[in-house]
């Protein structure tokens, strides 16, 4: 099921055009929503919660128009990227103010409150004003506050931004724990890719305000799958031994690699290393990062796969 | 019997499912909220300080005027040389504290939410604009309303009390009530909506109250100038631009008092009107607009 579905969507700020005829839908789970500094991240995620409106195209959200009415926001959580959080308010108390406002009874506000604050950690900090608090920990009431009245999709605007490598790894681990164990789907907007590679099922890649490519993560790094083969020795045999069955391998050292390797190429090169009688040291696929994907396509408009995906 | 060893449960994550409320219980939750740093409920001593200092300015001469009237009372002699104010006449005095609680509190209901970047949340939250501006709006109109009308409602009190008969007192001068909450909200709609439109173009709360102050009293400087250079319709027409003057002319032309100006009460009613319909138009407009940056 779409949660989220753009169609020919297009934004223009006087003559800059932020969106241009964008297309994608987006499921349920953990997806990147990723591009460079105006890619139109930002531009996509206001005009799917309803602040502004498109110049052509359309925004849905739930099988809704974002415009009509705030009232599907009672399901919609938003994390921003910049500081959000009053500095002499607790933690506690804003989050319940916020849930109230999100449609929550006071009593239930409050409780869910407390909860969400012991989700992210931060339960014995809870009573403590929110100005007293490190970057990490007002990271995790911002995922907390996008949370707090249990919506079915949050967006999180750089939820990793000013993290130390410690405390972006536990947050991703916290919003993989949301998508997995909490059953709410999350929009993360990124510039980062190793974000969208450790968070995300599924990824929306922007560029200059168009789609690149969209699809899940697993298949995009498989599809330009590569596998490694080192070898103690024999590796020129080996790689005429590939050769022979068809296998362009690339040598280099005592290190083989085979680009683009499908599942029925496994049983030839199995033949190849037992008939080379090369004395195999490792064989491992490599996945590529994201990073090598879009860097090895640098002319890729990606139109037609983002509308094929 | 015996009992097994201690366990701990983790609940794990419970989603919520009771109801949602309203879009009215959400602006309550907004007016709550303003109402409550409005008076510095629930913040340090010295976020209440400014709010009880000034709404106690507004209110606690009125109520040693009555003391002071309930002590003379038994001395009929006394009592005859010494005059309480008229309602109307109260709001001359009155006027400067609810000024000053307009320009200063008034900022802490928008300049901390678009200072911390707490738009951005209630953007993404099931309301509009409007809702919360308008909830903050009549947070802060309730408070200074409440503390515009509250000496009237204590001197009403004592009228009524020191009558020789309360029942037939009150038969005669029920009319003050509404006039009374009529009064009220002439001084504090006009303030409450200036003062946070000075706020919606303000991070700080020291600029916006300097702002708030600025308009009054380069209003107050023309109208004074006016008057004294002038004549005519020339002065009748510059006079207006004193927000504060027209205010306090309005409210005697509510409580049919004399007022001291040629120009007819109804037409500085009628001007104020215009000017807070204006302003709040462009409340409207400008938070809007921050809401969606």
């Amino acid at each position: 099921m779409a949660l989220l579905r753009a169609r020919d969507l297009t934004k223009t700020y006087g003559s800059v055009r932020a969106l241009d005829g964008v297309s994608f839908e987006i499921g349920e789970g953990i997806t990147g929503l990723l591009g460079s500094n105006g890619a139109g991240k930002t531009t996509s995620l206001k005009l799917f919660l309803g602040l502004i409106s498109p110049d052509g195209g359309s925004a849905e959200v739930l099988g809704q128009d974002p415009r009509r009415s705030p009232e599907f926001r009672t399901r919609i959580g938003y994390g921003p990227e910049h500081d959000c959080l009053p500095a002499g308010v607790s933690a506690a108390e804003f989050l319940a103010y916020m849930s109230e406002v999100s449609g929550l009874p006071r009593t239930a506000a409050r409780l869910r409150a407390s909860d969400m604050l012991r989700h992210v950690g931060l339960f014995e900090e809870r009573y403590r004003p929110m100005g007293t608090y490190s970057t990490g920990m007002k990271q995790r009431v911002k995922l907390a506050q996008a949370l707090v009245h249990d919506p079915l999709l949050a967006f999180l605007d750089e939820p990793t931004a000013g993290l130390d490598p410690i405390g972006r790894r536990e947050m991703l681990e916290l919003i993989r724990r949301v998508g997995r164990d909490f059953g709410i789907s999350i929009v993360i907007s990124t510039h980062l890719m190793g974000d969208v590679e450790r968070a995300c099922d599924s990824v929306v890649v922007l560029d200059a305000g168009r789609l690149l490519r969209t699809g899940a993560v697993s298949g995009l790094t498989e599809e330009t799958e590569t596998l490694e083969i080192e070898v103690v020795e024999g590796a020129g045999a080996l790689l005429d031994a590939l050769a022979a069955k068809g296998l362009a391998a690339h040598l280099d050292g005592s290190r083989l690699t085979l680009e683009h390797v499908t599942g029925s190429d496994y049983d030839l090169i199995r033949d190849a290393i037992v008939s080379s009688e090369a004395l195999l040291y490792r064989l491992a696929p490599t996945r590529l990062a994201l990073a090598d994907v879009f860097s090895a396509r640098p002319a890729d408009t990606g139109a037609d796969e983002g509308e094929a995906a | 019997m015996t009992t097994g060893p201690a366990e701990i449960f983790d609940l794990g994550y419970r989603g919520y499912e009771g109801e949602r409320t309203s879009r009215w219980r959400r602006r309550l939750a907004i007016w709550r909220d303003g109402v409550r740093i409005s008076l510095g409920l629930g913040r340090s001593a010295g976020a209440k300080f400014a709010s009880w200092l000034l709404i106690g300015l507004a209110l606690v001469p009125m109520v040693v005027l009555v003391v002071f009237a309930a002590f003379l009372s038994p001395a009929e002699e006394a009592a005859e040389d010494f005059e309480l104010p008229s309602y109307a006449d109260y709001y001359e005095w009155a006027h400067v504290p609810l000024i000053l609680f307009a320009a200063v509190v008034a900022p802490l209901l928008l300049c901390p939410d678009r200072r911390d970047g707490v738009l951005a949340l209630y953007a993404a939250r099931p309301i509009t604009p409007t809702d919360y501006v308008g909830s903050r709006w009549s947070a802060f109109l309730t408070v200074s309303a409440t503390a515009a009308w509250l000496p009237v409602a204590v001197l009403f009190t004592w009228n009524a009390l020191d009558a020789r008969s309360t029942g037939s007192w009150l038969a005669d001068n029920w009319d003050v009530i509404p006039r009374s909450l009529a009064a009220a909200a002439a001084v504090a709609i006009p303030l409450t909506t200036l003062s946070l439109l000075a706020a919606s173009f303000a991070k700080r709360r020291a600029y916006a109250a300097v702002a708030t102050l600025a308009v009054l009293l380069v209003g107050s400087a023309v109208g004074g100038i006016a008057e004294e250079d002038f004549e005519g319709s020339v002065a009748d027409i510059l006079s207006l631009a004193s927000l504060s003057q027209v205010s306090v002319d309005t409210v005697k032309w509510i409580f049919s008092d004399e007022i001291e100006r040629p120009r007819a009460g109804w037409v500085s009613g009628l001007w104020l009107t215009g000017v807070t319909i204006v302003l709040a138009a462009w409340l409207l407009q400008r938070t809007r607009q921050l809401v969606r940056e």
